[in-house]
């Protein structure tokens, strides 16, 4: 029976566009409300260090209502997966932009000139940001556990073995860089309370994350509080860690009034994740005809000072170090480091963009050691349907990598046919 | 304190202002036009564009008594009696709207141009908008849809 769809199909106008062309779509740097405060929050300027805070000159300014140290906080600690952040640091900060306080204030020009009176005292401590060198046994430790947070294995066939079948081998190391997400809105919260409950509008992607790790830091009942998601002006990954939303609400709590923060660009870039930087290294052989034989890995990538995503984002890494294609013998180890950088988590991808620059790289030199055009080895070793990729999985559905070298090949004589 | 006197949106506004505020937080903190967006606060991003006598200004960049006797258009004033202008309405066709952040700022650059030249060319109008990033459309839906208001435009003149 075919039934009539209404949206399947059909080019259809997006419920919010109206809202956003007309400049109405409402942002959480738009919101206000009567006998408002305004928040800021001081961050570290130092990776690794002991901190004391002096509070004096900056409490004492007219117009600052509070400033909220770790001892505000009941529960001082927050995480996606490891509880490993703290709301406001307890004595010790771990990267640069890591929240000592959080100063409340009846201005925001206020709140800015007490921020910058408190007295930050730091003992600085050695720190790393190599996260090969925060793998060694002697490197100082960014968490009492030490710098190895995760390692992920995968093992099919016989690599060694393999190796020596191999006609031609390709080892190389590659190396990609930390990336900010620039969603254009950068964060902004309000905070207020109906009653006993505290209310927080945020741009977040995930609300009821929040929910959860507010209630926790507040020790209050999750229905105590409600997070209500105004326009998101981009997000990518970026807004999927708590930033300002657990300050924002104790604040409002603290002092019964509504509380409003912004970032500025600046602080925006040190206060959300950013993308692992990966080091990959890559050795690949194939036989004389260009078919894979086998394919061995490493990778390690630096997640920072805080564990966020770390885990989820190496083991897709680790997952897609082959590539789309078939390899009978695989032997793949990622890492997850911690060291005093600024912490890594979701981007666009989650850990599956990174490797793409090893081994497509290595695919292209592949096909140039054995005289070869660098799709025909592609379209030889593409996983198809019903292909078993390295883990495991049987691809049972669609996988229409050859339709899609197919178009490019063609738009690739195009191109070429364009500059004769 | 400054007294200035501004027209945005065909409305004469008298306000006194400190010198040190700048456009946009007049535009927004004191007419409450939250439609104009800060992105950066400076200069980069284009998300706070507004029009100043028939240019397109970063509002970041420009103090609000440098707008003294000038006629400025914000997002607020491109709808008319009749609707949205033909330009939100091609963005709207398009799909050129995601986070819509950028929106604003696009529509009134996308507007700047097509004043001048009303039949742009393709790389005409990615000049034109190169004032302004977009972090998530990747902009070809954003000059599909400047080169659908130009022909929308052309149509009703006809
Ligand atoms: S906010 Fe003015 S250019 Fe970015
Ligand atoms: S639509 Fe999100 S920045 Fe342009």
């Amino acid at each position: 029976m075919k039934k009539n769809l209404e949206v399947v199909g059909k080019s259809v106008i997006r419920v919010d566009g109206f809202s956003k062309v007309t400049g109405k779509a409402t942002y959480s740097q738009d919101l206000t409300m009567d006998n408002m405060l305004w928040g800021k929050t001081l961050r570290s300027t130092k990776p690794h260090a002991n901190i004391k805070l002096n509070l004096t000159k900056a409490e004492v300014i007219p117009g600052v209502v509070r400033i909220l140290t770790y001892k505000d906080v009941p529960h001082n600690h927050h995480g996606v997966v490891f509880k490993d952040h703290e709301v406001l640091s307890s004595g010790r900060v771990r990267s640069i932009g890591t929240p000592i306080a959080f100063v409340v204030a009846e201005t925001e020009k206020i709140a800015v000139e007490a921020m910058k009176a408190i007295e930050v005292e730091y003992q600085e401590l050695e720190a790393v940001f190599d996260p090969v060198e925060a793998m060694k046994e002697d490197a100082p430790k960014v968490h009492e556990n030490g710098n190895l947070l995760y390692h992920y294995k995968l093992r099919l066939g016989d690599v060694d073995a393999a190796f020596k079948e191999c006609a031609v081998i390709v080892e190389n190391q590659y190396k990609t860089s930390m990336v900010d997400h620039a969603f254009l809105q950068p964060e902004a919260g309000i905070a207020y309370l109906e009653e006993d409950m505290v209310v927080v509008c945020a741009a977040t992607q995930y609300p009821h994350f929040d929910q959860l790790e507010i209630a926790e830091a507040l020790e209050v009942p999750t229905e105590k509080v409600k997070v209500l998601n105004p326009a998101v002006g981009g997000a990518f990954g970026g807004r999927e860690d708590i930033t300002m939303q657990i300050h924002l609400a104790l604040a409002s709590k603290l002092t019964g009034r509504p509380v409003k923060t912004v970032y500025s660009r600046e602080e925006s870039f040190v206060a959300h994740s950013k993308r692992h930087p990966m080091i990959m290294s890559y050795k690949t052989g194939a036989d004389k005809n260009g078919k894979l034989i086998a394919m061995e890995a490493k990778i390690v990538g630096d997640t920072g000072a805080y564990a966020s995503w770390a885990i989820n984002v190496l083991r897709k890494a680790g997952v897609h170090a082959t590539g789309p294609y078939e390899i009978p013998n695989v032997k793949v180890d990622s890492y997850a480091v911690y060291t005093n950088n600024p912490f890594a988590g979701a981007m666009r991808g989650f850990g599956a963009t990174q490797t793409p620059i090893g081994h497509e790289q290595q695919m292209d030199m592949l096909a140039e050691k054995l005289n070869m055009n660098p799709l025909e080895i592609r379209f030889l070793n593409a996983l198809k349907k019903g292909s078993k990729t390295a883990t495991g999985q049987i691809l049972e559905e669609s996988f229409p990598l050859k339709e899609c070298l197919e178009v490019l090949e063609k738009a690739f004589k195009k191109d070429a046919k364009g500059v004769e | 304190m400054k007294t200035i006197n501004v027209k945005i949106n065909g409305e004469n506004y008298t306000r006194e202002i400190n010198e040190d505020m700048r456009l946009l937080d007049f535009i927004r903190d004191e007419l409450k036009l939250y439609g104009t967006k800060e992105g950066c606060g400076e200069g980069e991003c284009g998300a706070c564009t507004v029009i100043m006598d028939g240019v397109t200004v970063n509002s970041c960049m420009v103090m609000a008594f440098q707008a003294n006797n000038k006629e400025i258009l914000t997002i607020e004033g491109m709808e008319d009696e009749k609707g949205l202008h033909p330009i939100q309405q091609a963005f709207l066709d398009e799909g050129a709207v995601q986070c819509g952040f950028c929106i604003p700022g696009m529509v009134l650059s996308a507007k700047a141009l097509l004043d001048k030249n009303p039949k742009p060319s393709r790389k005409e109008i990615k000049e034109g908008i190169s004032g302004n990033l977009c972090r998530c459309t990747g902009y070809n839906k954003i000059v599909d849809s400047i080169e659908k208001a130009s022909q929308y435009l052309e149509g009703e003149d006809q």
